[in-house]
C-alpha cells in the first residue's frame, strides 16, 4: 500500500513541529557557548575550575545530543505524518516529557554539580569522590529516564502507525520489495523506510538505556547493590551510540523530501536504497562495540565485528543518499536558496565527517587515537556539518513554504560563516588529536593550547551564524501561514 | 457465566492451602515467578466475572483504563522489590496483603487492558521487559544475599528465571513487528 493517507493537513501540525525545532535550535546555540568556554579553558585563556569544566562537558554533551534528537524527531514526524496516522497527543507528551527531563538534568548539573559526562558510565554516578552528591546524580539520571520515556512513547507511536499502514516493520523497510514479492513501484516511500529504521534502532537503544539508567539509580541510592561493570558499559554504549547515531538518520529525511522538489525531479526508491537502509539498521545495532576496543575482557569476536561493521556502518546509507542527491541535483537547474543549499552542504559534511571515524574504528589506529581529541573531531564534523545542518535546512524549508518571511543577504552570509566555522572547530579537534591531545581533559599542556584557542574563536562565529538561522525561523513562527509556496502541497516520493 | 468465577476462586483456594503455600514460598523462584503471577491470574478470572456482574462500578471507577493500569503497575512493582518478598515470609500482615493486593491487581488488569489503547499497551509491555531484564541482572550480579529467607544460590536461579522471561518477551516483540499484521487487522 503506497497511497498517501494519514493526517493530510500538514499545516495544522506546523506549530507543534516548529516548537520542537525552536527549542532544539536554541538549546544547540546555548550549548555551543559552553563548548567555547571549554575550549577557552583548555586553551588557557580563561580559568575555569576543574569541577566546573566537567559540568560544562556534561551539559554540552547531553544538551547537544538531546536537542539535536528532539529537533530531528520533529523533522521525521513532520514528513512521516503524511503517510501514516501519527498521534498529535503523543507528540505533545513527547515535548513535555523531554522538557521536564531537560530541566532536571540542568538542575542536577548546575545546582548539584553532577558531572559524569553524558555517558554516565557506571559506577561513576555513585562514586564521585564527593564531587557531587546523591541528589545531583538522581536528578540527572531520573531526568534522563524521563527524557528517554518521552522518546520511547514517540517511537512506539511511529512503530504502531507504520505497522498499521504497511503491515510490519519489515515491510516498512521494504523487505517484500527486496525479496521480489512486491513491485518496486509499490515500495514504501523513503520517509517511511528511514523512519522504520530509526524506530527499530532507537526503541532498542532506549530499552537498553532505561535498564542501565535504573540500574545506576539503584546503585546511587544503595551502593551495596553492585553490577557487572562490563555489561553496564555495553548497555550504556548500546544506548549512547545508537541514540546519537540515529539523529542523522532522522534528519536526513529532509534531504530526501526537499531536493527532488527543488530540482523538480523524481528521486525514486531503488532496491539498492532499500538494501542499504536494512544493512544500516543491522549495523547500527551492532557496532557500538567499537567503544569497547580497549576492554580486553570483551570477547574477541565482538571487537572484530565492531571494527568490521564500523567500516561498513554508515556507508550504505551514506553512499545511496549522497549518490542519489548528486543524481537529483546534477544538471537539473535547481534553484539554490538557503534550504537547498544547507541540504546539499549537509551531505558534504556527512561524507567528510565519516572519514576520520572510519580511520579511528581501526583497532590499530584506535590504540593510538583512542580518547584523543580525534574522536570529537570526527563527530563534530558529522554532527555539526551534517545532522545539525539538515535541521537548519528544514527550518528554512518550512519558513519558505508556510510564510512570506524572505531570506536576506544576512542569511547567505550566515551560511558561509557557519560552514567555515564548524569546519574550523572540527579541524581544530582533529589537529589536537593528531598531536595526541587527550579528550575530556580540563587542563592542557601549553603545546596543546593553540588549536583550542583557534577553535574557540571559530566557535564564536558559529554561534553568530546559528543565531541568524534561528532568528529567521522564529520570525517564521510569528508569521506562520501567511503565504506558503505551492511546494507544500506538491507530491514527491 | 460462572466459569471464570469458579476458575479464579479455585486457583486462589489452591494457593491458600497451607502445605502448598509453604512449599511454594520455600523456593524463591517459585514464590516470585509462580505464586505471585498465579495470584494475578486468579484476580484476572475473578475480575472477568465481576465485570459481567457489576459493570457500572468498573465504568465509573476506571473509565479509560489509565487509573487501573497505573495501580496495577504500582502493585506489581511493589512485589518485585526483593525486600517485600522477604517480609511476606516474616510478617503475617504482609502475607495477607500479598494475597489481597495481587488478586486485586489482576482484576484491575483485566478491566484496564481492554480499555487502554495500543500505545499504552506497548508502553506497559516494554516497561516490564526492561524491568524484568534489570531484575534478572540484579539477582544474578548481587554479591550479597539480598533476602534473609533465601540463599544466594536461590537468588541466582531467580535471576536466570527473569532473564528467561525477558528473552521470551524480546522474541515475542521481534516476531510481532516483523510478521504481517495487516491481514489480522482486516478480519
Ligand atoms: C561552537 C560549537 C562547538 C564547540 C566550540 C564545541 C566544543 C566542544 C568541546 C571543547 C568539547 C570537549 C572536548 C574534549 O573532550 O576535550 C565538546 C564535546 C562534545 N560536543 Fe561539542 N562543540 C560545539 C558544537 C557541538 C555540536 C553542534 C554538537 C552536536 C550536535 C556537539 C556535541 C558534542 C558532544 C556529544 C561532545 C562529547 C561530550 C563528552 O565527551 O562527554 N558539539 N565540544
Ligand atoms: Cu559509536
Amino acid at each position: 500500500m503506497s497511497t498517501v493517507i494519514g493526517n493530510n493537513k500538514p499545516k495544522s501540525n506546523n506549530k507543534l513541529i516548529g516548537t520542537s525545532l525552536v527549542i532544539g535550535g536554541v538549546v544547540i546555540a546555548a550549548m555551543m557557548i559552553f563548548g567555547i568556554l571549554m575550549l577557552l579553558a583548555q586553551g588557557g585563556v580563561i580559568s575555569v575550575s576543574d569541577a566546573m569544566f566537567y559540568q560544562f562537558l556534561t551539559i554540552h554533551g547531553t544538551g547537544m545530543i538531546g536537542a539535536a534528537a528532539l529537533a530531528a524527531a520533529g523533522v521525521m514526524w513532520y514528513f512521516l505524518s503524511r503517510y501514516v496516522n501519527l498521534s498529535r497527543k503523543v507528540f505533545i507528551w513527547f515535548l513535555a516529557l523531554v522538557l521536564i527531563g531537560v530541566v532536571m538534568v540542568v538542575v542536577g548539573v548546575f545546582s548539584f554539580k553532577f558531572a559524569s559526562a553524558w555517558t554516565f558510565l557506571y559506577p561513576l554516578p555513585a562514586i564521585s569522590a564527593s564531587a557531587w552528591g546523591t541528589i545531583g546524580a538522581l536528578l540527572y539520571l531520573i531526568g534522563m529516564l524521563i527524557l528517554g520515556t518521552g522518546f520511547l512513547l514517540l517511537y512506539i507511536d511511529t512503530g504502531r502507525a507504520i505497522i498499521k499502514t504497511y503491515g510490519s516493520l519489515g515491510k516498512g523497510l521494504g523487505w517484500d520489495v527486496i525479496s521480489g514479492k512486491k513491485r518496486l513501484e509499490d515500495a514504501p516511500p523513503k520517509v517511511v523506510v528511514a523512519s522504520t529504521m530509526v524506530t527499530i534502532v532507537n526503541t532498542s537503544a532506549l530499552i537498553a538505556g532505561a535498564t542501565v539508567l535504573i540500574m545506576n539509580i539503584i546503585n546511587v541510592i544503595n551502593p551495596s547493590f553492585t553490577f557487572d561493570p562490563l555489561l553496564a558499559k555495553n548497555l550504556t554504549y548500546a544506548f549512547g551510540h545508537i541514540f546519537a547515531n540515529a539523529i542523522i538518520y532522522m534528519a536526513v529525511i529532509v534531504v530526501y523530501e526537499l531536493l527532488p522538489k527543488y530540482a523538480n525531479r523524481k528521486w525514486a526508491v531503488t532496491k539498492l536504497f532499500l538494501v542499504a537502509w536494512t544493512m544500516s539498521t543491522v549495523f547500527t545495532l551492532l557496532i557500538y562495540t567499537h567503544h569497547m576496543l580497549m576492554d580486553f575482557a570483551m570477547p574477541k569476536w565482538m571487537l572484530i565485528m565492531g571494527q568490521a561493521l564500523s567500516y561498513a556502518n554508515g556507508l550504505p546509507v551514506l553512499v545511496v543518499t549522497a549518490y542519489g542527491a548528486l543524481q537529483v541535483v546534477h544538471k537539473s537547474g535547481i534553484k539554490w536558496d538557503m534550504a537547498s543549499g544547507l541540504a546539499f552542504l549537509s551531505m558534504f559534511g556527512w561524507t567528510v565527517g565519516v572519514v576520520p571515524a572510519i580511520v579511528d574504528a581501526t583497532i590499530v589506529v584506535n590504540h593510538v587515537m583512542h580518547n584523543t581529541k580525534w574522536v570529537p573531531g570526527h563527530f563534530h564534523m558529522y554532527m555539526g556539518l551534517g545532522a545539525v545542518v539538515m535541521l537548519f535546512s528544514f527550518m528554512y524549508y518550512l519558513a519558505k513554504i508556510d510564510s512570506n518571511v524572505k531570506e536576506s543577504k544576512l542569511d547567505k552570509i550566515a551560511f558561509w560563516c557557519y560552514a567555515l566555522a564548524i569546519f574550523s572547530v572540527s579541524a581544530q579537534f582533529l589537529v589536537s588529536g593528531a598531536l595526541s591531545t587527550p579528550r575530556r581533559w580540563a587542563i592542557h599542556y601549553p603545546g596543546w593550547m593553540t588549536p583550542a584557542v583557534f577553535g574557540a574563536i571559530a566557535g564564536v562565529f558559529l554561534v553568530i551564524a546559528t543565531s541568524i538561522f534561528i532568528i529567521h525561523f522564529v520570525r517564521y513562527m510569528k508569521n506562520r501561514g501567511t503565504l506558503g509556496s505551492d511546494m507544500n502541497e506538491q507530491e514527491t516520493a | 457465566m460462572k466459569k471464570p468465577l469458579i476458575i479464579g476462586s479455585s486457583i486462589l483456594l489452591i494457593l491458600l492451602i497451607p502445605p502448598i503455600r509453604v512449599y511454594m514460598e520455600s523456593i524463591m523462584i517459585i514464590h516470585m515467578l509462580v505464586q505471585l503471577p498465579l495470584l494475578i491470574i486468579a484476580g484476572w478470572f475473578l475480575g472477568d466475572y465481576m465485570i459481567s456482574k457489576i459493570p457500572k462500578v468498573f465504568i465509573l471507577s476506571n473509565d479509560n483504563g489509565v487509573p487501573g493500569i497505573i495501580l496495577f503497575v504500582a502493585i506489581t512493582m511493589f512485589w518485585m522489590l526483593p525486600r517485600t518478598l522477604d517480609e511476606a515470609l516474616t510478617f503475617p500482615m504482609y502475607e495477607l496483603f500479598k494475597f489481597v493486593s495481587l488478586p486485586i491487581s489482576g482484576i484491575l488488569l483485566v478491566d484496564s487492558w481492554g480499555k487502554i489503547n495500543d500505545l499504552g499497551r506497548i508502553f506497559i509491555y516494554l516497561n516490564y521487559l526492561s524491568m524484568f531484564a534489570l531484575m534478572g541482572w540484579l539477582y544474578l550480579d548481587s554479591p550479597i544475599q539480598i533476602c534473609n529467607n533465601y540463599l544466594v544460590d536461590q537468588q541466582k536461579v531467580l535471576g536466570w528465571g527473569f532473564i528467561f522471561i525477558t528473552a521470551i518477551m524480546v522474541l515475542y516483540v521481534v516476531q510481532y513487528v516483523f510478521t504481517d499484521q495487516s491481514e489480522l487487522e482486516e478480519t
